[in-house]
């Protein structure tokens, strides 16, 4: 076996050759087929935690958000924790997606397509909590600088403003992206299907799509140029995200590395989410050729990389506390890693720094059931991670008479069960309608589909050197 | 592989080494004119060949890391510019005598009235500055010669094995370059205001080694390529990626320093304010405004278009732009300590310009009259000459 | 009963969803279609039809192919300059939107910051550059370069464009181009190695026989839900949530309001009354109340005279006084004949008194007029007392003032 056979390149994306047919059927398959026995399992207990969600939601609205555990003066509590989290598990989907496909890591194809609609329900998901915690949610529409009756205008120096225009910027051009990237594949399902009504649904849907190469042009063209300001916008996200907190004055919230730190967190949360849900994926829908382990190894290797980019900057922060000669600002940390929540800080450190060292090992990387604990705990150290910078740094502050502790009370579980019921119903959903592999993508790099010679009109074929 | 080792014109040593002669003897008449602004401009060169000397190095860790195949034909160039590290190890020397006159936390008075500093006393102070700056060279020497000794090595055995070992060594070295480039932009730059503090400020100089190390990359690689010392194989597609990777660098930089700056406008706490209130002193103001044109804007216009991404002569012209721009940085984030009415440009800080440029095509020129310019061992050559876009 | 019923509606729906439902086409050839088996046959292929100079054709695949273009002809995708001009649109109207909203039609100050400045401004104006790229790019690359959606294109529904949506791939030289002859492009198409040549159709509704969105059903459903729509929009809003919490926009709120009863207090009023002696800002109690006026001579006007004050004055004179004093201080207001004549304020004396007389009357009250403290602040007051001096002095004036003003 030669190096290069063995190096990350001329590994085969697609194990096992298939002909085109075949990734056609393999990947059409969950659409065309009933669910199964486990889907349906999956489907209500998912539903169920969706229901508890609704259920603690509609306690919400109906008596008001003093359902919840927040106070005075940890007035931000799981409704952003939650807003946070979720909006970080977008993020890896249009990592993927986008930043993946400018770096032309073809490896993406396999995954970028589910990971593109986790971001979609994940910001979904994420939406909805800084609106309930608005108390309204019906009068949303203040948020956006629309003309009123009183004659004001939003705030436009605030950052969660900012959040309204990053967040709906971001979920409308992960829409389309995703919508874009389903058009080829609505095509091929059409011409697939014997139903007359799937037949009208993905006719239109697929917007008539012909795969004519005349569109093709304009198609990757754009699918460029949405990879390119998708990149920075997705790091935009998480910044404005962190501006949120960052442009206080509270030790603890306001530090420079916030927005690089938020962003690598983001991508690391992302990922595990990423994982854990693919590693199911491609064992319940027969896919483990077309996502295979090396799409896990290299998953892994994006976490052992961000988890220590998050590590880096929780060093950084503890070390500058101490350099600034600032009282307050030491004793926020020294609260966090020594106060009553040390057990959330401590619990935030292992998972997302010391647990995930064990991917330096090849063999680790290459397990299934250890990366699935280990990205489990990603997950867990992410939630935490917010709870901690959220809770840790209002609980006590300035004012040592105004200091309190914050429990969580029954409806907020209920709201954290129900998030997770939210996006996981509307992610198998997708599962048995959308096809969770791209199939035009998956096909352009299997072996032998692109051509070994490039003609030109009335000129004869040059071989490709 | 249809690379043959040429000799570089003798016109490039002449150049390395007349910079380099006019720079050393503008650098002595500084010293002697006025010793403490001598070594302030000394700090700023220095920081510049470290930001390219141990930039190059990083380059090269990136590239064994996420197993890039399109710069392979090119990492002989980030290899020989890392070779300035064993002359920064002793250009470092002077700097010692000079602490004096740059850190103001070395003195003895200003420790006893002021309880700030006292606070962090432990940390900056001169002997584990000292041993600080000497482990940290210990650690960038010994990735050094690890890494040439392999990438030589492979020259002649073309062993992949020896990539293998270099990808473990990236690994390892990825994170100590981090540490190491934040502990050295806080040691060297951050305590000449010793009581300002940002967490950023080490991604801050992070983001500007990235940027500069990778325009001189392209710089030299280009150049070479253009005159027919690398291979003809290498063609707009790698070119391409120069672009647009000085593309991505320059908006990096610029999402750094904006997220930096943005943070401290707004929370307008006057222990972070005053680092910039410094900066927008007199003539400063323009100097800072100036910055985000000449770092930023500017060459964020011209590179953005797809087609300016593959003409060599303009990527060349913009590489020598990102120089004097990181050069503008640097000035921006050392000088005001030493100017503190106005920003002043003088024969001085160009004779130290002079130098920096003329040692890093010395150091060029001497590592090239000796190795091949393409690692024509490495087994990722041929997939990197082969590297399309599409 | 509900069981037949619903195996009947399954039934139905099966039976609809099994149809066959490909729309007749005419007679009218679109153009040839050519199957080929690997991209180095298409690609060749798609090299010699446009080196014969066919101009009105297209190939297909089912995924993008690299290359493609080159061996086209065809020029690189403009997608980019629309995407630009709508993104620098989008930071322009961003720019603009934050910039009048926050420093020209609504200031307000926050944290001591400017009206506008840029730092906080660049984030949302990069969303809206983000945001208008992104929608001119995908929506520029559908409708305006590729004029998509357009579901009934004559090779929708083909057996050719259920194969190369698959795994073949296709060549269509249009039966429109100029150049257009079925055995030439036969004969091309097979010496290119084409293992399947087929003839494409135009449907009816392409040559504009048919026009199903004009059919009168069609109309009247889409009426018929519009007018559903805003009826049960209507309802759901203005009348099922009116009342209902928690949209009642806050209309039912648990609080006691001051003039509610309340069994929690021991009097039954939800009003908490003021502790004993509270004197409320701007009430203090005047300390002559009820005393004759010569009492308070000390009292002297605290007010300066300027414009504002007499104009003040002046304003309060005539809400307050005028309607019995006259609007010149003459005693014939408005009220003449219903009510008591009051003596002039030009009498001698009146003249004689001093503003602390004057003040006290209209604190305190003389003869038939009541007090005015309710109605006229402290200041309001002095205000009026310069107002009417002025006035004293306007109807007494002497030749000498004339000259004065001279």
């Amino acid at each position: 076996m030669s190096f290069d056979s063995t190096y990350t390149r001329e590994l085969p994306l697609v194990e096992a050759k298939k002909s085109f047919k075949e990734i056609d059927e393999v990947i059409a398959l969950p659409t065309e087929t009933k669910p199964t026995k486990g889907w349906w399992i999956a489907f209500s207990i998912s539903s169920t935690a969706l229901l508890i969600g609704a259920f603690c939601l509609s306690l919400t609205f109906y008596y008001g958000i003093g359902m919840w555990g927040n106070n005075n003066p940890v007035g931000w509590a799981f409704d952003i924790i939650n807003f946070v989290f979720w909006i970080g598990i977008g993020h890896a989907g249009t990592l993927i997606s986008a930043i993946l496909f400018l770096f032309r890591q073809k490896w993406r194809t396999g995954i970028a397509r589910f990971a593109e609609a986790m971001t979609i329900f994940a910001v979904m998901t994420a939406g909805i909590f800084p609106i309930i915690h608005t108390g309204r949610p019906w009068l949303a529409g203040y948020l956006l600088p629309l003309p009123n009756q009183n004659g004001v205008w939003v705030n436009f120096s605030s950052p969660l403003l900012w959040d309204v225009f990053a967040v709906s910027t971001y979920f409308t051009i992960s829409f389309l992206f995703w919508g874009i990237g389903l058009i080829p594949d609505l095509a091929t399902l059409r011409d697939r299907t014997t139903s007359k009504i799937k037949k009208t649904i993905y006719s239109v849907l697929s917007l008539g799509w012909t795969n004519s190469n005349r569109n093709w042009s304009n198609y990757e063209r754009a699918y460029l140029i949405l990879a390119g300001i998708s990149t920075p916008l997705v790091l935009s996200v998480h910044t404005i995200v962190s501006f949120d907190f960052a442009v206080s004055v509270l030790p603890g919230w306001h530090t420079t590395i916030f927005p690089p730190y938020f962003v690598a967190g983001a991508i690391f949360s992302g990922f595990g989410m990423v994982s854990t849900v693919l590693i199911l994926v491609r064992k319940v829908f027969n896919m483990e050729h077309i996502i295979t382990i090396g799409h896990l190894e290299k998953m892994n290797k994006i976490l052992l990389a961000t988890g220590m980019m998050v590590g880096y900057a929780y060093g950084m922060e503890f070390f500058i506390a101490w350099y600034s000669g600032n009282t307050f600002e030491q004793f926020v940390f020294i609260n966090r890693a020594f106060g009553p929540y040390a057990w959330a800080y401590w619990t935030m450190v292992s998972c997302n720094v010391i647990f995930p060292q064990l991917f330096w090992f090849k063999k680790i990387r290459r397990s299934i059931p250890i990366t699935m604990v280990l990205v489990i705990l990603v997950n867990v150290g992410m939630w935490f991670e917010r709870f901690v910078i959220i809770v840790t740094s209002l609980h006590r502050d300035f004012l040592p008479s105004s200091w309190a502790m914050y429990y969580p009370t029954l409806v907020d579980l209920g709201l954290l069960l129900g998030s997770f019921g939210f996006f996981f119903t509307f992610l198998l959903l997708f599962l048995k309608t959308l096809t969770l592999v791209s199939i035009s993508e998956i096909k352009a790099v299997v072996e032998g589909a692109q051509p070994t010679i490039h003609p030109h009109p009335g000129g004869n074929g040059q071989h490709h050197d | 592989m249809d690379y043959k080792k040429k000799p570089l014109p003798p016109v490039v040593g002449k150049a390395g080494f007349g910079l380099l002669g006019i720079g050393l003897v503008l650098m002595i008449l500084a010293f002697a004119v006025n010793t403490q602004r001598a070594f302030f401009d000394y700090l700023w060169m220095y920081m510049f060949l470290v930001s390219i000397g141990v930039g190059s190095l990083a380059l090269v860790a990136l590239e064994y890391l996420v197993g890039a195949t399109w710069s392979t034909p090119f990492r002989r160039i980030s290899e020989f510019l890392a070779s300035i590290i064993p002359v920064l190890a002793i250009l470092v020397i002077p700097l010692f005598f000079g602490m004096h006159d740059l850190f103001h936390w070395t003195h003895p008075e200003t420790l006893q009235n002021d309880p700030l500093l006292q606070s962090k006393a432990s940390y900056l102070n001169v002997n584990f500055f000292i041993v600080r700056v000497a482990i940290i060279f210990v650690i960038w020497l010994a990735f050094y010669f690890l890494f040439i000794r392999n990438s030589q090595k492979q020259d002649v055995t073309k062993d992949p094995a020896l990539t293998r070992q270099s990808i473990k060594l990236s690994a390892i070295f990825a994170i100590l370059f981090i540490v190491t480039i934040s502990v050295t932009a806080i040691d060297w730059m951050m305590s000449l205001e010793y009581h300002w503090y940002s967490t950023m400020f080490g991604v801050y100089y992070f983001a500007g080694t990235l940027y500069v190390s990778f325009a001189v990359a392209a710089f030299f690689a280009v150049k070479l390529n253009e005159n027919g010392y690398l291979s003809e194989r290498l063609s707009n597609n790698h070119y391409y990626s120069f672009g647009a990777f000085m593309f991505a660098f320059n908006i990096f930089w610029a999402y750094i320093a904006f997220s930096q700056y943005m943070l401290i406008w707004y929370a307008d706490i006057p222990e972070e304010t005053f680092w910039i209130i410094m900066r927008m002193k007199g003539s400063w103001a323009y100097f800072s405004i100036g910055l985000v044109f000449v770092h930023f804007i500017i060459p964020f216009l011209i590179l953005l278009p797809r087609s300016s991404k593959v003409r060599p002569g303009l990527l060349t012209k913009m590489a020598v732009w990102f120089v004097l721009a990181h050069f503008y940085d640097l000035y921006w984030l050392i000088m005001p300590t030493y100017f503190k009415d106005g920003f002043v440009f003088g024969w001085s800080e160009l004779g130290f310009m002079m130098f920096a440029i003329g040692l890093i095509i010395t150091v060029f020129r001497i590592r090239a009259a000796k190795t091949n310019l393409v690692p024509v061992g490495d087994p990722k050559l041929e997939s990197g000459l082969n590297f399309h876009l599409n | 009963m509900v069981s037949i019923m619903i195996k009947k509606l399954i039934n139905f729906v099966k039976e609809y969803d099994s149809k066959d439902d490909r729309e007749p086409r005419s007679k009218k050839l679109f153009g040839l279609a050519a199957l080929y088996n690997t991209p180095n046959e298409i690609i060749t292929a798609a090299a010699d039809v446009a080196g014969k100079g066919y101009e009105k054709f297209d190939v297909y695949t089912p995924y993008p192919m690299h290359g493609m273009d080159d061996a086209m002809g065809m020029k690189s995708s403009k997608v980019g300059y629309v995407s630009f001009a709508l993104g620098l649109t989008g930071m322009c109207l961003a720019l603009l939107m934050i910039w009048w909203m926050s420093s020209v039609n609504y200031q307000n100050i926050i944290g001591g910051k400017p009206f506008f400045s840029l730092p906080p401004a660049i984030p949302i104006t990069f969303e809206g550059t983000v945001l208008l790229t992104g929608i001119a790019t995908v929506f520029g690359m559908l409708i305006l370069f590729n004029q998509l959606p357009k579901i009934n294109s004559p090779l929708n529904d083909t057996d050719f464009m259920k194969r190369v949506s698959s795994d073949k791939f296709g060549v269509v030289i249009k039966a429109d181009d100029e150049k257009f002859s079925d055995s030439e492009v036969r004969k091309l198409f097979l010496s290119g190695g084409a293992f399947e040549i087929q003839e494409i159709y135009y449907r009816e509704t392409n040559l504009g026989i048919k026009t199903p969105i004009f059919d009168g059903k069609f109309i009247s459903i889409i009426f018929a839900t519009a007018i559903l729509t805003a009826i049960i929009t209507y309802i759901t809003l203005n009348i099922v949530l009116y009342d209902v919490v928690p949209f009642d926009w806050m209309w039912k709120q648990a609080k006691i309001n001051s003039q509610s009863k309340s069994d929690f207090f021991p009097n039954k009023a939800g009003m908490r009354e003021p502790v004993n002696g509270t004197v409320a800002r701007g009430f203090l109690p005047y300390e002559y109340k009820g005393m004759p006026d010569s009492s308070v001579k000390l009292l002297s006007n605290p007010l300066a005279v300027s414009r504002k004050v007499l104009e003040r004055g002046q304003e309060r004179f005539n809400i307050y006084c005028s309607p019995c004093h006259g609007y010149f201080g003459e005693g014939d207001g408005r009220m003449k004949d219903q009510f008591p004549k009051p003596p002039s304020l030009h009498n001698q004396k009146v003249l004689n008194w001093s503003d602390g007389n004057i003040y006290h009357v209209i604190t305190n009250g003389q003869n038939v007029m009541p007090s005015y403290a309710e109605q006229v602040s402290v200041d309001d007051r002095w205000a009026i007392i310069h107002y009417i001096r002025t006035l004293q002095r306007s109807k007494n004036a002497s030749d000498e003032d004339l000259t004065k003003a001279k």
